[in-house]
């Protein structure tokens, strides 16, 4: 952990010492998708977004992104039956993501008052489901390949900017105990430092 | 540690963030149900109860000392049981009158203990700069209690077909969560509500 938020700080640190780097804070809306949708409904508004993209050229860069989502939500005491087995009670839903990604960034107009970028990540998804009832919990997990276009603009006024993006998870169908794909659309409000 | 505040802050940030789940002990509670499906229910009439319900049972050099639930508490679950079989068709009758189903109440009660930690960290140069802990870590003790109310059926006939003399269980339902200090009799006469509703199959005619 320690080291991790040691890697974090240098990351950041080191976004301002470098003029053509690009450093994204910014807390994700998360709008669930396919199979996390017919589990929990709701959208998300847990979760933090942090991208670091180095300049190659003024129009292209190299980056990594890694963020967290949690989804939720709280069902009313409902009836489950397998087989002769009966289970009646409350159910509470989790579903974490964390996606980890290389990225390419391509900003169409570097020079403009409002830049517009396009992006792609690729890279994994870890993804945990908890169901709780009672005091058990069932925990399903899985490591998906991971492919994240992104769309969004930046507004830098000299080092600092607001940040707006669209980006889209989709993690392949990995392992046996999701068996489906996970993905949701994240809109990413925050804040940019070059 | 001019940043400690701020990583303290940090992660209680993060903590805050992870939503809630349960909040209430009654928000634990399940009603789980299981039965023998070859078993013909519809062609019975009759069941048996005790007056009491088992909470304990010890064994001391062969002798079982039964402890029952006092009947301040037992009682409006015993009847809420019995309205319940009546409403599916059965009619009650004395242990004596050979009835055709016995149905059996016990509660039971499990404690469960646990105990968590922390350092508190400190970082200091006297003779040479460094991170550490004070010792001893704190430890605290907590623990939670729940409670289960088991209901079996059972065809007394089918004992003579057991080479130990015992019958099958036919129904079971259990109701369980965290107890709480109020000792709530609806939680426990909604559960016995909840294990028949979600049992139709127990209908007889």
């Amino acid at each position: 952990m320690k080291k991790i938020l040691f890697i974090l700080f240098f990351t950041c640190a080191s976004a301002t010492l470098f003029a053509q780097s690009n450093t994204v804070i910014s807390f994700p809306i998360g709008l669930p998708m396919g199979d996390i949708n017919t589990y929990i409904g709701k959208p998300s508004f847990r979760g933090i977004n942090f991208d670091y993209r180095h300049h190659v050229n003024p129009n292209l860069a190299l980056g990594v992104n890694v963020s967290w989502h949690v989804f939720y939500e709280e069902l009313a005491s409902d009836t489950y039956t397998a087989g002769t087995e009966t289970l009646t009670g409350k159910q509470y839903r989790y579903s974490n993501h964390v996606p980890m990604a290389a990225t390419v960034s391509y900003f169409l107009s570097p020079d403009a008052d409002i830049m517009p970028f396009v992006s792609l990540g690729i890279g994994t998804m870890y993804s945990r489901r908890n169901t709780n009832m009672n005091l058990y919990t069932l925990e399903e997990e899985a490591w998906n390949f991971l492919l994240q276009p992104e769309v969004g603009v930046q507004k830098v006024v000299e080092n600092v900017g607001l940040h707006l993006s669209a980006k889209f998870n989709y993690g392949f169908k990995a392992g046996d105990e999701l068996t489906e794909a996970q993905s949701f659309l994240a809109i990413n409000v925050g804040f940019t430092f070059h | 540690m001019k940043n400690k505040p701020i990583l303290i802050a940090a992660l209680l940030l993060l903590a805050g963030c992870y939503p809630g789940g349960a909040d209430f002990a009654e928000d634990t509670d399940v009603v789980y149900t299981n039965y023998d499906e070859t078993y013909d229910f519809a062609s019975k009439g009759t069941f048996a109860m005790p007056d009491e319900i088992v909470v304990d049972a010890e064994v001391e050099d062969g002798d079982v000392t039964i402890e029952y639930m006092p009947d301040i508490f037992a009682d409006p679950l015993l009847e809420q049981i019995e309205s319940n079989m009546e409403a599916l068709g059965y009619t009650r009758v004395d242990i004596e009158d050979n009835p055709d189903l016995l149905l059996t109440p016990a509660g039971i009660k499990s404690t469960t203990f646990f105990y968590s930690y922390w350092y508190d960290w400190w970082y200091g140069c006297y003779y040479g700069c460094g991170w550490g802990w004070y010792y001893p870590p704190y430890y605290t003790v907590s623990s939670y209690t729940t409670g289960t109310l088991l209901m079996v059926l059972t065809d007394p006939s089918q004992g003579e077909d057991s080479p130990i003399n015992q019958s099958k269980v036919l129904w079971l339902g259990a109701a369980n969560g965290i107890m709480s200090g109020a000792y709530d009799v609806n939680r426990a006469t909604k559960a016995i509500d909840q294990a028949f509703k979600q049992s139709p199959y127990l209908q007889t005619n």
